[in-house]
């Protein structure tokens, strides 16, 4: 976003930053990424009980590209750690990065040649939701937590990336 | 109307066509096919899948699967766990339905141990896996519309399987990947109110499968999109291995269930249905059947749930400690810890060994089967007489049924591939182990 | 099968009960070993909780398994899998206090990767395992894809993890491990892997099972 690294930092533009993060927190498009057991419950979490549609994440996007969100369910083998890091790059700023699950997180109890042990090896993580896998509750409140991590953002958090 | 210059199949020339004259530019380059990959971060290809698709136009040529993007190397961990820890490792495959992963495990170490599971051990872990297979079978079918684009099929297949999911929460603890089904039996006894939970599922659960049913089986477009797609004979079927739904609508009513029975599946009254025509709606007119075979199964077992005690008596296998629930919740009954702490150092010697170290299984090798919601699961075990594993090898049907898609999808469309895979229901965790 | 009555929507019958096929006689263990025994002589073979298993070599093996699928009629090829046991001296320790069993040493001169292949009849309904035994650092074992097509995965499997070669398999390449992987990660020389979880304060100490393999992969 060109303009905004043109602007400076500073008390004037507190309401447009408040504006700009409400609009991108409320309607957070998440990307599937999902990989194993954490997906079966990331869909659950958009299903009818506990639905995700109520924060504004209904449509979970199939590409990268329109996406906002990448919630990363499920255990990273070392085979697709290449394909992820290549999803995120094809995400267009600003975007966030929830590691669902301890096998995302951590690696989980699988310490082994096979995964990763934790996706923030590959990507930059914005929060970690612990669990295996862990309930749609809980995926919720990480979510939740994101969104007000996000109204919380000024607006060099996100134009220094590249 | 006419071609402006020759048309060439060498790359960098231009072919100026104005449409009539689309036979004499298609004569030029008919040998070329196009190779499109699809996956493995793809919405409908349950999961990491990678499908590298050889196309002529919009026909499939050759579909070669790639699989080994969800490789956890599950079979090797578990050979430095315990054998009761297996359990845990084992049930993360096929993650849809665990319990069936958990129950082939514990088949193959009680079979190696050579015990017999107590008769209400070997009921409850009917009445759950049945409960796990229709909602094993509600997850296909709503990621099948899903990826179909029925999104209502989606929302009611999940609202329809949470019901499952209370269940086996109040049993086990947990929605998925519970690790319930243990070496010698079950992890704890089912609470009190399991029969009448069980009741009001089998309630509820015959109309929301009548709801999908009403939603798809004589939906014009559902049938256009699922009958003829996707023919597996049943000779194919045998030679590619798959088992299952699939060798089920191919006509060949094998199911382990009848034909090998465990668990106690020989006291239950229930048909295997099948369909000739080998098709994806075949197959799904096949689970459909399953799922209200599945209720009849349940019924059965919950009206005949015997009474006793969960777990083998056998105090070298049988998990120490007994639950109790305290003033604090659920722990080890007061009575048991005082017994080991203050009358008995055997007993506390006993649990302390097979708490940290777990029990020895003699050596030798098995092979033990269930039939899973896929097909035939397997698990091929060796022990070398100590304490873990010696090696654990899961035959999981989605591996073996991956290599049949290349040979249903040949001659038909992209969108006929998604199908194909999809009334193959596999489960990535499996195939990938 | 050659029933050949219709079978649309067909629910029930004709399905094989316990001890029984749907089409031909169902064999019990002490029939099967005798069928082997005729056609193959001295064929070595254990039956171990109520499970047949037979011994071949190398070069029999797929004669053994064509005779399985013509005459046995076993038509399914459930699983073919791996184990390997390495050369050299291992202590088998069976916690002697609470088994009673004595510990002791297996020692082998040569390492070898067994393959075991579960061969099915689904319309007999019986089922056997042939296994077959290959030197670990020279394994190789001829391709049964040429008798049953769901070979393919399986010994593409077990060549990636074991690295047993299968002559004459159309497409041997690694399936589950990335393609520029090097190592065969089920093998026991292979270590398990992962990162060490380290506390503060606290001084590392591999694992018991890769004390010898630390200095091997480092």
């Amino acid at each position: 976003m060109g303009l905004e690294s043109k602007l400076p930092n500073g008390i004037l533009l507190t309401n447009l930053e408040k504006f700009v993060n409400y609009g991108r927190s409320t309607s957070m498009w998440p990307a599937t990424f999902g990989l194993a057991c954490c997906a079966i419950e990331m869909m659950a979490a958009g299903g009818p009980r506990h639905d995700l549609a109520r924060f504004g994440m209904e449509v979970f996007r199939a590409s990268p590209r329109q996406a906002d969100l990448m919630i990363v369910a499920g255990r990273l083998s070392n085979k697709m750690a290449p394909v992820l890091r290549r999803i995120y790059d094809q995400m267009s700023d600003p975007k966030w990065v929830i590691s669902m699950g301890v096998c995302a997180t951590s690696g989980g109890m699988f310490n082994n040649y096979a995964l990763v042990q934790g996706v923030d090896h590959v990507v930059p993580v914005d929060m970690y939701v612990p669990g295996c896998p862990p309930r749609p509750e809980m995926l919720m409140d990480g979510i939740l937590k994101l969104h007000a991590k996000v109204r919380g953002e000024e607006f060099a958090d996100k134009t220094a990336r590249s | 109307m006419s071609v402006s210059h020759e048309p060439t199949a060498e790359p960098g020339n231009e072919l100026w066509v104005d449409g009539a004259d689309w036979e004499t530019v298609t004569d030029a380059i008919e040998d070329d096919t196009l190779t499109v990959n699809m996956g493995p971060q793809h919405p409908s290809t349950h999961g990491v899948l990678r499908l590298v698709l050889e196309l002529d136009g919009e026909t499939v040529l050759k579909v070669t699967p790639i699989v080994g993007y969800l490789h956890t190397g599950i079979e090797k961990n578990a050979e430095y766990r315990t054998w009761v820890q297996g359990s845990t490792f084992v049930t993360r495959m096929d993650y849809v339905a665990p319990l069936f992963n958990e129950w082939v495990y514990c088949m193959g170490v009680e079979r190696l141990l050579d015990i017999e599971v107590p008769e209400r051990a070997q009921a409850v872990r009917v009445i759950m896996s049945e409960f796990n297979r229709i909602s094993s079978h509600l997850v296909w079918l709503a990621t099948g519309g899903m990826e179909l684009g029925a999104t209502t099929v989606m929302t009611n297949g999940f609202g329809a399987r949470e019901h499952i999911l209370d269940l086996f929460e109040s049993q086990s603890g947990l929605r998925m990947n519970h690790a319930y089904f243990r070496p010698g039996g079950l992890a704890q006894d089912v609470t009190d109110d399991f029969v009448e939970r069980c009741e009001s599922l089998l309630e509820y659960l015959p109309k929301k499968i009548q709801e999908l049913e009403d939603l798809l089986t004589k939906n014009a477009i559902f049938q256009d999109r699922f009958i003829g797609i996707g023919v597996l004979t049943a000779e194919d079927a045998l030679g590619f291995g798959v088992t299952g739904p699939l060798l089920r609508a191919a006509g060949v009513p094998h199911d382990l269930r009848k034909s090998q029975p465990y668990s106690g599946y020989e006291q239950y009254e229930f048909d295997v249905p099948t369909e000739t025509a080998g098709d994806s709606y075949a197959r799904y007119l096949v689970r459909v059947a399953e799922m209200y075979e599945s209720l009849r199964i349940i019924r059965q077992a919950l009206d005949t749930l015997p009474g006793g005690d969960v777990m083998v008596a056998d105090k070298k296998i049988r998990w120490p400690s007994q639950q109790a629930l305290g003033p604090d919740g659920i722990g080890n009954d007061p009575d048991y810890i005082r017994h080991i702490m203050g009358e008995s150092m055997e007993s506390l010697i006993n649990h302390f060994k097979l708490v940290t170290q777990g029990f020895t299984v003699p050596a030798g090798q098995v092979y033990t089967a269930v039939e899973s919601p896929r097909g035939e699961l397997g698990c091929a075990l060796t022990s070398n007489g100590t304490n873990k594993p010696y090696r654990v090898h899961v035959r999981d049907p989605s591996f073996v049924g991956l290599q049949a898609v290349d040979h249903q999808s040949r001659g038909h469309g992209i969108s006929d591939v998604i199908v194909v895979v999809a009334s193959l229901d596999p489960i990535m965790g499996g195939v990938d182990r | 099968m050659s029933d050949n009555t219709p079978l649309s929507g067909r629910v029930g019958t004709d399905v094989p009960a316990p001890g029984h096929g749907t089409d031909g006689e169902s064999l019990t263990i002490e029939q099967l070993r005798e069928q082997l025994t005729g056609r193959f002589g001295d064929l070595d073979h254990d039956v171990h909780r109520g499970e047949l298993t037979a011994f071949v070599a190398p070069e029999q093996l797929l004669d053994v398994l064509a005779f399985c699928r013509d005459e046995l009629s076993c038509e399914l090829l459930s699983d073919l899998s791996a184990v390997h046991w390495p050369a050299g001296d291992h202590v088998i320790e069976r916690q002697v206090s609470t088994t009673g069993w004595p510990e002791y040493r297996v020692s082998r001169d040569q390492g070898v990767i067994e393959v075991s292949y579960i061969v099915r009849s689904v319309r007999r309904n019986h089922v056997l395992r042939v296994s077959v035994a290959t030197p670990d650092d020279a394994a190789s074992l001829p391709s049964a894809t040429s008798l049953y097509p769901t070979a393919n995965f399986h010994e593409r499997e077990v060549y990636d993890l074991f690295g047993v070669e299968f002559t004459g398999h159309p497409n041997l390449i690694r399936i589950l491990m990335p393609d520029d992987w090097l190592g065969h990660p089920q093998r026991k020389d292979y270590p398990l892997g992962g990162v060490d979880v380290e506390y503060v304060g606290d001084k590392f100490i591999p694992p018991p099972h890769e004390r010898n393999l630390r200095e091997v992969v480092e």
